[in-house]
């Protein structure tokens, strides 16, 4: 768990690029034992936990509410989706950094007005861009395919990949595979940026300002200006998480973001913790494989999934956890980590004195 | 201190009105503060200190008559180009940043100097760290030099009030500022700590210009070169403190309400 804390503060760019890179290596492990299923459900969670460093960074960090977050998300799908519907050859990574771009400018566009706006008159604001979101990707059918979306063989996966895993003794579903590789390694890149802009400078320019907005001022602080930033940048992840969306799936439609999507992005959050590098991936996880709790949960109590109540199940589940989160551990599960963590130093340094005093 | 005519002010408010409605807060006040020198705004409770304040910090737009930073070569500033123009301002009660240490709240202090962009944050460039770095250490020696290094790692509001009024000094001291508006530097103080910050700003009075807005008349007089005083938003006397404690409109203003 040590090279963990070279996350932290006052540690080297070198030493945070190690650490990120281990993890994704083991992370890049795990998908290779897990069934096709498990690793399509790891590239979905992957893709959240991009979203959700933003959203954590933009709420945890700059203290502007976001509902827009869906929104965003569709904006990224659709510029990748659409530029790899016209353009079959291009290389992924630039349609990444074209949807990340995207998502960037539909941040702007939303936070010259948002930024004035505080509190539930901002989460207003937002939720009403991600609400319009949908309706303008099903009417726009020539450019968005309407309500069926756009499919996109162009973005299968690519042949070195599939040839590396079709030998004779083939155990591996390349496709599963390579969107599950593809998304962590996305996301420990995106890890990575948001590491570095959470102990960074800007990141404290971010803090100043959700703390204390005329003291921040006093100190050189343009507001606008930084929470216009904050948005940016949280639009950008969450056009990079969307984008990796339609990779994944080969496909976007305006059903995948839905309103509600954006609750869940907060939730999650909540649960993992707010404003904090890991909660973004314990987010990410819980989404990954809610579905299987979901099924569980359903077969523990035999609840019929198929009826109205099994198939809102993951709301009810959500909703009970994000309230059980709230009273118990408002900092998240990544928040009761370093609670305990706290309390084991206490208890150690109690120990140490108490038997000085002996 | 300072009284050639020669000497170009560090600030200077001139006419300056401000109207809130049909209230007049200000009412054509004029004052400046000399470089290296010590100037107490004083005056009764409503008597305008703090909009005379916020009018210089740009929270306020004077509805006419002029601010300008003469020595600083500015005229008005917003609140966010202070900062950079070497104006640093502490607020009233501590203002600090209640989710950050100490030591960062002390170094958000220095946040106008050039430290790298956006590019340099996300990346984790190099000399970004570095710069990072010698903030931290700057940051620790201030906190040193006020005799608070041990509270650098604690969150503000954890610690006794005193201190967070140091802490509150050391961020506008990061700003390397040519002026320091102090607003009601002693509220809350107990006397050996009131003794120390009287201290603390005369030694300051080398590198720059103080302002303080002060109710503590005890804290006040020995400490500052001149003394404008406020009332019903008007200058009524401005001069060193032995002239202006024998000043008539001034007892009956407010040296007299006070006992």
């Amino acid at each position: 768990m040590n090279f963990l804390k070279s996350l932290r503060v006052q540690e080297t760019t070198r030493a945070r690029l190690l650490s990120v890179s281990v993890l994704t290596i083991v992370a890049l492990a795990i998908s290779f034992l897990l069934p096709p299923v498990a690793d399509s459900q790891m590239a979905g969670g992957a893709a959240i936990t991009i979203v959700i460093l933003g959203l954590s960074w933009l709420i945890g960090w700059s203290g502007q509410i976001s509902l827009g977050n869906s929104g965003f998300m569709a904006v990224g799908a659709y510029a990748a989706g659409i530029w790899a519907h016209h353009h079959a050859t291009t290389p992924l990574i630039f349609t990444f950094l074209l949807a990340t771009v995207a998502g960037a400018l539909s941040g702007l566009i939303i936070a010259i007005p948002s930024t004035r706006l505080r509190g539930p008159y901002l989460a207003g604001m937002t939720l009403a861009f991600s609400a319009a979101i949908t309706p303008l990707a099903q009417n726009f059918t020539s450019v968005t395919g309407g309500e069926g979306g756009l499919f996109l063989n162009s973005l299968s996966t690519p042949s070195w990949f599939v040839h590396f895993f079709s030998g004779p003794n083939a155990t591996i579903d390349a496709n599963a595979q390579w969107t599950a590789d593809l998304a962590v390694l996305v996301a420990g890149i995106s890890f990575f940026l948001m590491a570095n802009l959470f102990h960074s400078r800007t990141g404290r320019a971010m803090r100043l300002v959700r703390d204390n907005d005329v003291a921040a001022e006093l100190v050189g602080i343009n507001l606008g200006r930084t929470r216009t930033l904050a948005f940016v940048v949280a639009a950008s992840f969450a056009g990079l998480g969307g984008a990796l969306y339609t990779v994944i799936n080969a496909t976007v439609t305006p059903q995948t973001f839905p309103l509600t999507l954006s609750i869940t992005l907060l939730t999650l959050m909540v649960l993992g913790g707010i404003g904090t590098l890991s909660g973004a991936v314990i987010g990410g996880i819980i989404y990954a494989f809610s579905a299987n709790l979901v099924d569980h949960i359903n077969a523990l109590t035999g609840v019929n999934p198929t009826s109205n109540l099994g198939a809102n199940m993951q709301g009810i589940i959500f909703g009970a956890l994000l309230i059980l989160t709230m009273i118990f551990a408002p900092r998240g599960i990544a928040g009761m980590g370093a609670a305990v963590q706290r309390l084991r130093k206490t208890r150690r340094s109690a120990l140490a004195s108490s038997s000085a005093v002996d | 201190m300072g009284d050639e005519p020669t000497t170009e002010a560090t600030l200077e408010l001139t006419d300056v009105s401000v109207r809130f409605g049909g209230l007049l807060a200000l009412n054509n006040i004029s004052f400046g503060v000399l470089p290296n020198q010590i100037v107490g705004l004083i005056g009764p409770n409503g008597a305008g200190k703090t909009t005379a304040f916020n009018v210089a910090c740009g929270f306020q737009k004077p509805s006419s008559g002029t601010v300008r930073f003469p020595a600083l070569g500015k005229g008005a500033l917003k609140p966010s180009e202070l900062a950079k123009a070497g104006v640093a301002r502490t607020l009233q009660g501590v203002g600090l940043f209640n989710n950050l240490s100490v030591l960062e709240n002390v170094m958000s202090g220095a946040l106008s100097r050039p430290g790298g962009g956006f590019l340099t944050s996300v990346l984790g460039l190099p000399h970004g760290l570095g710069m990072e770095r010698g903030l931290r250490s700057e940051a620790m020696a201030t906190l040193e030099r006020l005799g608070i290094a041990k509270f650098a790692g604690s969150i503000p509001t954890g610690i006794p009030y005193g201190i967070q009024k140091k802490v509150s000094l050391a961020r506008a001291l990061m700003g390397k500022p040519k002026l320091l508006l102090l607003d009601e530097p002693a509220s809350g103080l107990d006397e050996s700590e009131l003794e120390e910050f009287a201290h603390l700003i005369t030694e300051l009075r080398a590198s720059m210009s103080v302002l303080l807005v002060e109710h503590n008349m005890d804290f006040v007089m020995p400490l500052v070169d001149e003394l404008v005083v406020l009332n019903f938003g008007q200058v009524i006397a401005t001069g060193t403190p032995s002239v202006i404690s024998s000043n008539e409109d001034v007892l009956a203003a407010y040296l007299g309400v006070d006992e």
